[in-house]
């Protein structure tokens, strides 16, 4: 057993030398998690080693502490210098705790002024996707539309921009990447009919450096001549000519979910939402770029490739997951690629410097397409499956608008294992489109789609992915879909949470299940791990289900007596087994 | 981004109504100053006085269905208004009152956490109309207590 390991680390040794173009932070070997996925590249992955597959079992818990917030509790907490950095969802107090003393008490409590309006403008819970370190700052986004940078050391605010408009339905959760001087955010509002974007502002000042929209002509796009080489396909004015005139305006194309960086190519990635409104028939075209990857520079925001997953979606496949940055040996060459779990169940291995698709296999049961064509990159469509006002109640597609995986629930990489690690759903959907009217601040969607539990009848699998041939691993089936994002670090350990409010730690190459606790809330968050000043190994994460789960199982709360709801028919007793409730844990062995 | 099973409750959208709306917009004065709401039981706002003038009408509640989508009141609140990111309309219980008068203003003027005013945009009648579907609304018949087998 022993010596397997050592061959092991061996290989996986090379092969990250050989690779070396996506380093960990140096923060990460320190033992710190300055940013939302731990590195640049995205890969929750973590080189501490304290924590195995032999002594997991021993984990236990050693500090807790309510947020006093009730609302879906996304993201995951930051630990620099000794101080571990939590962002509670709306009203986004930013806490910083001592992990110095005893009980870790607070350094300070930052409480924002964050516009009420916005509670209503959240398309699904008032939730916060976190923030990132920088330069002696924590930088994050209010739910109302600003971004603030905040003193690590003091409390203060630096800087409080207003980035977006929640008069038209822009909110902002997601968490910002800072790369170099530049603060990179965007906004939701793909249910609001807003236009899409991806702004730069400047980490000194927080003043906008430059805003990249997702739909709309070359110029607003930030398409340039001789800049822009997508691998299929290309010509001017793509996202403009995509769409009918002016309804592009209200196209959606938000930006929502996580951004991935890599320093030698240059190039920052990140997945763009569905188009307004779910009812395709709306809005004739491919409605680029939106459900796509897109890669900028970080300096001036151009355009260098991008790839469309979901050409005219017509189901609200987002494709804002993560894109995770990885160099895999397909077909006997080590290739510098993106992975990608999208929502439409397929995942992606593109080379991440051309936007070229190497694998594209679903890691779920999937009916709309049969399969993605690798020639000309579109997927192959099931007829059957298409969707619009037009044909009625389009039965059983599958996966749902939730997504094979959710966006907001990021897959983590090991380079020891190869592996990635993915929370997936398994349910199916009908799918009824309506004609939508926009009107200005209120919701603009037009479909009714009920779902139902996919084959099998559980809802939801914990599974690993070999991403070079397109392969599950393994897999752990989970009784409700799992909506927590992954961790795994060099002790060969995985952790995810459950909806019903499990914290799971389990064996990398195995699958299997090595330690649980009960955290009293479900987990729609991401574990992180850290060590912490007295040189042990942690693990952090937080507890409070919401999300789109606050909407969906509405009878999980219990705080308004003037707003009592049924259970949801497809997931009856979840509210058996949790209340909301917002909780910061931290596991020690 | 995520989400939303909704159960679309009528034939779209009856703009119709809106154009009617637009011409009678001040033909009913503006419901009563908002501080009032703010008291903690005791008196009742002088608006609990307003009478639904289509009060129980099935026409009427038909045609505020179709304006609880045009207007996509149910992207808030859920298709038959079983609560979504705003809150059930569908279980008999109410933030504000649930009184003509307080459900009237809550359309027109707007409510905290993101209601919208659509007093600027619906005509009183068409406000009436859409008081008139919510309030047809059936609570479920056993609310409080939820219990698993």
């Amino acid at each position: 057993m022993t010596h397997r390991r050592v061959v092991v680390v061996f290989v996986s040794a090379l092969g990250a030398m050989g690779a070396g173009r996506v380093p960990p932070a140096a923060a990460q070997r320190s033992g710190q998690w300055t940013m939302p996925a731990g590195d640049y590249a995205a890969t929750r992955y973590s080189t501490l080693t304290q924590i195995t597959t032999a002594n997991a079992t021993r984990l236990h818990p050693v500090w807790s502490f309510s947020t006093g917030v009730l609302a879906g509790h996304e993201g995951q907490p930051l630990v620099v210098n000794n101080t571990m950095y939590v962002v509670t969802p709306y009203p986004n107090v930013l806490y910083a705790f001592d992990l110095t003393r005893e009980g870790y008490p607070l350094k300070w409590k930052y409480r924002p002024a964050v516009d009420p309006n916005a509670v209503g403008i959240a398309c699904c819970d008032v939730i916060n996707r976190g923030a990132f370190y920088a330069e002696g700052r924590i930088v994050y986004n209010l739910l109302d539309g600003h971004t603030v940078a905040i003193d690590a050391t003091t409390g203060k605010e630096l800087w409080n921009a207003r980035i977006a408009d929640v008069s038209q339905g822009e909110t902002t959760p997601m968490a910002p990447l800072v790369v170099k001087n530049r603060v990179l955010v965007g906004a939701s509002g793909g249910e609001f009919g807003i236009h899409g974007w991806l702004k730069a502002l400047d980490l000194a000042t927080g003043r906008p450096v430059w805003t990249a929209y997702t739909i709309g002509p070359d110029s607003e796009v930030l398409v340039r001549a001789g800049v822009f080489r997508p691998f299929y396909g290309g010509g001017t004015d793509l996202a403009l000519t995509s769409w009918p005139q002016e309804v592009w305006k209200n196209g959606g194309g938000p930006v929502w979910g996580w951004l991935s960086y890599d320093p030698s190519l240059d190039l920052v990635y990140y997945g763009v939402g569905n188009p307004a409104p779910y009812n395709p028939e709306q809005r004739p075209g491919d409605n680029k770029w939106t459900a796509s990857v897109l890669a900028r520079r970080p300096a001036d925001g151009a355009l260098v490739w991008a790839y469309q997953f979901t050409p005219h979606d017509s189901w609200d496949y987002d494709a804002t997951a993560e894109m995770i940055l990885a160099d895999l040996t397909i077909g006997g060459r080590l290739r510098r690629v993106l992975v990608h779990f999208d929502k439409n169940g397929f995942a992606y291995t593109l080379d991440r410097a051309t936007g070229e698709v190497l694998v594209a296999r679903p890691f779920v049961d999937v009916n709309w397409a049969k399969g993605v064509d690798l020639a000309t990159g579109r997927p192959v469509l099931d007829s059957t499956r298409l969707t619009g006002a037009s044909r009625g109640n389009v039965k059983d597609v599958c996966p749902t608008l939730e997504g094979g995986k959710s966006p907001a629930s990021p897959a983590a990489y090991s380079p020891r294992t190869g592996l990635f690690y993915v929370p997936t759903n398994n349910m199916c959907m009908d799918y009824q489109a309506v004609p939508a009217t926009r009107i200005a601040g209120t919701p603009f969607i037009g479909a009714n789609t009920p779902y139902h539990a996919g084959r099998g009848g559980h809802l939801g699998a914990f599974i690993a992915w070999d991403a070079g041939v397109g392969r599950k691993v393994w897999e752990i089936r989970e009784k409700y879909p799992v909506w927590s994002g992954a961790l795994t670090t060099a002790g060969d350990v995985v952790l995810y949470g459950t909806l019903d409010g499990w914290l799971k730690a389990a064996n990398a190459r195995t699958g299997t299940v090595l330690w649980k606790f009960k955290v009293g809330s479900g987990v729609v968050a991401n574990p992180i791990t850290y060590a912490g000043p007295d040189g042990k190994q942690y693990v952090a994460v937080y507890a409070g289900i919401g999300g789109d789960w606050f909407l969906l199982a509405g009878d999980v709360r219990s705080d308004d007596p003037a707003d009592v709801r049924p259970p949801a028919d497809f997931m009856p007793d979840i509210a058996r087994h949790t209340s909301q409730g917002g909780i910061v844990w931290i596991f020690g062995l | 981004m995520a989400s939303r099973p909704l159960v679309r409750v009528t034939a779209p959208i009856a703009l119709l109504l809106l154009g009617v709306g637009c011409r009678e917009r001040r033909s009913v004065p503006p419901a009563g100053g908002y501080e009032e709401h703010l008291s903690a039981g005791g008196l009742a706002p002088p608006t609990a006085k307003l009478r639904n003038p289509h009060a129980r009408d099935k026409r009427s509640a038909a045609d505020g269905a179709t304006l609880f989508t045009a207007m996509n009141c149910d992207g808030c609140h859920g298709g038959g208004g079983a609560g979504w990111v705003g809150p059930s309309l569908a279980d008999g219980r109410w933030r504000y009152g649930g009184t003509d008068g307080a459900l009237f203003q809550s359309i027109f003027d707007g409510r905290p956490h993101g209601m919208p005013a659509f007093g600027g945009i619906l005509s009183p009648d068409a406000i009436w109309k859409l008081v008139t579907y919510v309030q047809s609304l059936e609570p479920p018949a056993d609310v409080p207590t939820e219990r698993w087998p």
